[in-house]
């Protein structure tokens, strides 16, 4: 499954292979999702925005299919892109790091949160009140590595003679089915809406916070090498084997094949109002994923590597060479770093926490054709701190089944964000195209973030 | 209405082939990685070389007599030995062990005892051997009799044996034990006596037509203790020659001990004086040129140099005592210095032995069974001294294991990095030669010959290491020279030693002196 790293001749270096594995990994995560959705949750007649606030349902209508929609939102921070990563030469795709190292932090980050909604359905019913169910896969992931990570494996260790270098990296990363059923109610010009999630974990790698310690230190004498780890992760149906028996390490991927349903269950709740003070403002907000946790219990293993280990070359016995009973041997014990992280592994099941997301918005209405709207988002991930958007956007509807519109919006990383939007409402059918950064939505592989959002769906 | 239907799906078609173009899976098929180089820096090995293993190493691998012997300070002194000489008693009760055949041509017959020249035998102590008697009846009559040696007795009981033999009959005794007879003697004689009586009564003598009818024979005597006169006696003790191998090799340098010493110790449980006499004692230089040891106040003059041994004095009960006698040469009373200067490749030395030299016609003294006299000279340095290029070769066995059979073809350079860490005052200039299988020549470690691999520790008022000096060599290296040198299968290490300040102070070598020599190292290669 993982890409294998160019097979060097020098056992000694294939610690940097198995980290060099992992950490190609993480980038390979970038094409199974290439989601800030303010966009999105400023169009509450699409009927794909309620995902973002499960009390809006498009007005006057009463029955409505959702067709597969997907949304994605991942970002590297700094300005790595993809095109820094993966060249392309003679026709064929290399990953080359050499002009990503350039570009990155001293502590990296990657996230990405991917939506696929493959159906849901709506009701309208007497008394105000609408029903909606659907299911959708989601991937929410984070990786945090530190540059000395790739660089090392890119470059070799001589260039960090003498210094101590972090190579751990953390991961939070879930991939899980949600089931949902969701129930709203009008009352007057107020909605409130609540949707339940029913969570079926696929896969997830999480690493221990209370365990991230994982450094090297190449000695400016003779370049001995202290590997000191105090470093755990879970895992459930994904990595299954984390082998240093051998020569080198084979890590073992579970295959990613999506179940529908499996003993990796959870709950999460969906609460969302909306509140039409007038013709021209709607207010609303909505909180997403409350109290969302998923409990890994198939494949779910614990890996750990604790111990300091310390490879100093071959002891040579002076006497021994010197009246030649022994040889200058270079070949003892070059096998030594084969087995210095020793992960255990241990059958144990976990949990992990669904980010908490929420959405602020108001819109305005400027007589038929304009709407302005702002719109707020928030997420918190467990152990990091929240991350806050803020944007204003502008609709226009020139036709009765087209809009377009634009946002400006800011976000943790970059204070230039311009999305825009494109609705089509022809008869029943509803596409739309959104991004909050409408630079990034067409130059995927040159940017260091891509979001965006479209979906199908027919509403009657 | 159709037309405003077909114009949203269009642009919503081409906007998703757009989006979805820019992430197709196509991207990673095959995905490889791009060439790049990287740098790897590890360590190689580590050695630690205790100064007195290396001396051991170097000092002991050709001549068993070497032995580096580490004193109570840790300093180290380096023996060269020569052969012990010895002179055991055994030499002298050799006398008595042969078959001793003693005609009786008359009822009593005072045999002289047949000692080494110049020996009185006065007591004698028998651990072994035997005596037999032979009678050959040449009268008409039978005879009956007994033989007696007054001077042998056991508890007091002096030796007789009975017999009685029929006329023209020979009697013979077979062999009689004579182990734990004490014998006495007071002019180095033994009386035999034997007496035969006719059936009457009559004692007689036999006639002895033949010569031998009547015969007393001993054979394998030892003794325990003898003790009696020792006058002048002479004889070769020893002759031997100590190799000075750390003055052998081919190389050159210059090699100064502070102080040298020649050792002489003897070793003398005989009981009675023996005077050494050197014969001969000289060193042989470096172009075979005899170096005389000359020494003043050490040993007496007649015509030869000579030492009076030490020995347990009987007048004095010291019977069973070892007495030893050491001659000291050292620079204080010899010229060993400066025949150490120039480095002399052996010692060649003869000494004879002389007991009683003095002629004291008095002296009575003793031997026993266990009596020896043993010398043995040796040549005894303390590692304490100057040096100045001193030359050493070695061969190492080498392994390069993977590194032999690397694929250099992306490697793009090497670079060792070696280091030593030096505890001793020695600084060493080095170079290291690999020769393939077949003993020919690789390649060398340094190009444009040795370099100053190891410095000399800073040294304190005695000359004692004080501290650690460390030296860090970087060795670059083409792939190419890396790939050739990988294949070979052993170094030979030339090097050369000199003391601290340039070989111009006298340091101490300690037996806890170490180096380190360790070495990492960094390749470049193409990924």
């Amino acid at each position: 499954m993982l890409f294998q790293y160019k097979s060097l001749n020098f056992n000694r270096f294939r610690v940097f292979q198995l980290t060099g594995s992992l950490l190609l990994a993480v980038f390979f995560s970038l094409q199974l999702s290439a989601q800030q959705e303010l966009m999105l949750h400023s169009l509450p007649d699409v009927w794909h925005s309620t995902a973002t606030n499960p009390a809006f349902f498009p007005e006057d209508k009463h029955f409505a299919i959702g067709l597969p929609g997907i949304g994605l939102d991942a970002a590297h921070s700094g300005e790595v892109s993809y095109k820094d990563i993966f060249v392309k030469s003679d026709g064929r795709t290399q990953i080359d790091f050499t002009n990503a190292l350039a570009k990155l932090d001293p502590v990296n980050t990657v996230f990405f949160e991917q939506r696929i909604e493959t159906a849901s359905v709506g009701f309208r019913l007497p008394g105000k009140i609408w029903l909606q169910a659907g299911h959708a896969n989601r991937l929410s992931g984070a990786i945090t590595y530190p540059k000395t990570l790739p660089s090392m494996i890119w470059d070799g260790n001589a260039q960090y003679i003498g210094q101590t270098v972090d190579i751990a990296l953390q991961t939070d990363i879930s991939n899980w089915n949600e089931w949902s059923v969701g129930l709203a109610k009008g009352f007057g010009n107020f909605n409130i809406g609540a949707r339940a999630k029913y969570l079926s974990g696929i896969t997830s790698l999480l690493t221990d916070a209370n365990r991230q310690k994982a450094t090297i230190t190449t000695s400016d004498d003779i370049y001995q090498l202290s590997l000191s780890t105090d470093y755990a992760f879970y895992s459930s149906s994904l990595i299954s084997a984390f082998d240093t028996a051998g020569l080198g390490f084979d890590l073992t991927i579970g295959e990613l094949h999506g179940k529908a349903f499996s003993k990796n269950t959870g709950f999460a709740f969906d609460l969302g109002v909306q509140y039409k003070v007038n013709e021209q403002i709607t207010l609303d907000l909505a909180v997403l994923d409350l109290g969302g946790k998923i409990t890994w219990k198939e494949q779910s293993n614990y890996f750990a590597s604790q111990g300091d280990y310390q490879y100093d070359g071959v002891t040579l016995p002076g006497a021994d060479i010197i009246n030649g009973s022994d040889s200058l041997d270079f070949a003892t014990k070059l096998d030594t770093l084969n087995d210095i992280f020793k992960f255990k592994k241990t059958a144990q099941e976990f949990e992990t926490t669904l980010p908490l997301r929420g959405y602020l918005g108001g819109n305005y209405a400027f007589g038929s054709r304009w709407i302005f709207g702002l719109g707020a988002y928030f997420q918190k991930r467990a152990e990091e701190k929240a991350t806050v958007a803020v944007g204003a956007s502008a609709r226009w509807k020139p036709l009765k089944w087209f809009s377009l519109g634009a946002m400006y919006s800011v976000n943790e990383r970059s204070a230039a964000n311009l999305g825009f939007h494109l609705v089509f409402k022809p008869g029943p059918v509803q596409l739309y195209f959104a991004s909050d950064n409408v630079l990034n939505a067409f130059t995927v592989k040159s940017s260091p973030a891509v979001n965006f959002r479209t979906g199908l769906s027919l509403i009657f | 209405m159709h037309k405003r239907i077909s114009f949203p799906l269009a642009l919503a078609i081409t906007l998703g082939i757009a989006l979805w173009s820019a992430c197709k899976k196509s991207d990673f098929q095959d995905v490889e990685l791009g060439d790049h180089t990287a740098e790897f820096a590890f360590p190689l090995f580590t050695s630690d070389l205790l100064l007195k293993d290396l001396l051991f190493s170097t000092l002991n691998d050709t001549l068993s007599g070497d032995t580096v012997f580490v004193n109570a300070d840790n300093t180290m002194t380096l023996f060269y030995s020569g052969d012990v000489a010895e002179k055991p008693a055994s030499d002298i009760f050799k006398f008595l062990e042969n078959p001793l055949p003693i005609p009786l041509y008359d009822s009593v017959i005072i045999n002289p005892i047949s000692a080494p020249g110049g020996v009185t035998i006065r007591v004698a102590d028998i651990l072994s051997g035997n005596i037999g008697f032979v009678l050959n009846n040449t009268t008409p009559d039978t005879l009956s009799g007994y033989f007696e040696v007054p001077q042998m007795s056991l508890q007091g009981v002096s030796f007789k044996v009975s017999f009685v033999v029929p006329p023209n009959v020979t009697w013979n005794s077979g062999p009689l034990s004579l182990a734990g007879y004490h014998l006495e003697s007071s002019n180095n004689t033994l009386t035999f006596k034997y007496f035969a009586y006719r059936p009457d009564g009559v004692r007689v003598r036999i006639p002895m037509p033949g010569g031998f009818d009547v015969l007393a024979i001993t054979f394998g005597l030892k003794f325990t203790y003898v003790e009696g006169y020792w006058g002048f006696q002479w004889y070769q003790l020893t002759r031997d020659t100590i190799e000075i191998d750390i003055n052998q090799t081919e190389l050159k340098g210059d090699l100064k001990v502070k102080n040298p010493k020649v050792v002489m110790r003897i070793s003398n449980s005989w009981g009675f004086p023996t005077r050494g006499q050197i014969k001969y004692l000289s060193f042989i230089g470096q172009q075979g040129e005899e170096i005389p040891l000359i020494s003043t106040g050490v040993f007496e003059h007649d015509s030869f140099d000579y030492k009076d041994f030490a020995y347990p004095s009987w007048a004095l009960n010291e019977v069973g005592q070892t007495k030893y006698t050491d001659i000291t040469l050292d620079s204080s009373n010899s010229n060993i210095a400066d025949i150490f200067n120039s480095q002399p490749t052996r010692l060649i030395y003869e000494v004879d032995g002389i007991s009683n030299a003095q002629l004291d016609p008095n002296l009575i003294g003793f031997i026993t069974d266990k009596s020896t006299i043993k010398l043995q000279l040796r040549v005894e340095l303390l590692l304490e001294g100057s040096i100045k290029n001193f030359g050493a070769e070695q061969v190492l066995n080498l392994d390069f294991g993977e590194f032999g059979s690397l694929d250099s073809a992306d490697v793009e350079e090497v670079e060792f990095k070696l280091v030593t860490e030096n505890g001793t005052p020695i600084s060493s200039d080095v170079q290291i030669y690999f020769r393939d299988a077949s003993g020919q020549y690789i390649d060398s470690l340094f190009l444009g010959g040795p370099k100053e691999l190891i410095r000399a520790a800073p040294i304190d008022a005695n000359g004692v290491a004080s501290g650690i000096t460390r030296t860090e060599e970087f060795i670059p290296m083409s792939a190419a020279r890396f790939d050739n040198i990988s294949k070979a299968k052993d170094a030979f290490l030339k090097t050369s030693f000199t003391t601290a300040n340039g070989g111009e102070t006298f340091v101490k070598l300690l037996a806890t002196d170490k180096i380190v020599v360790k070495m990492g190292m960094k390749v470049k290669k193409r990924l």
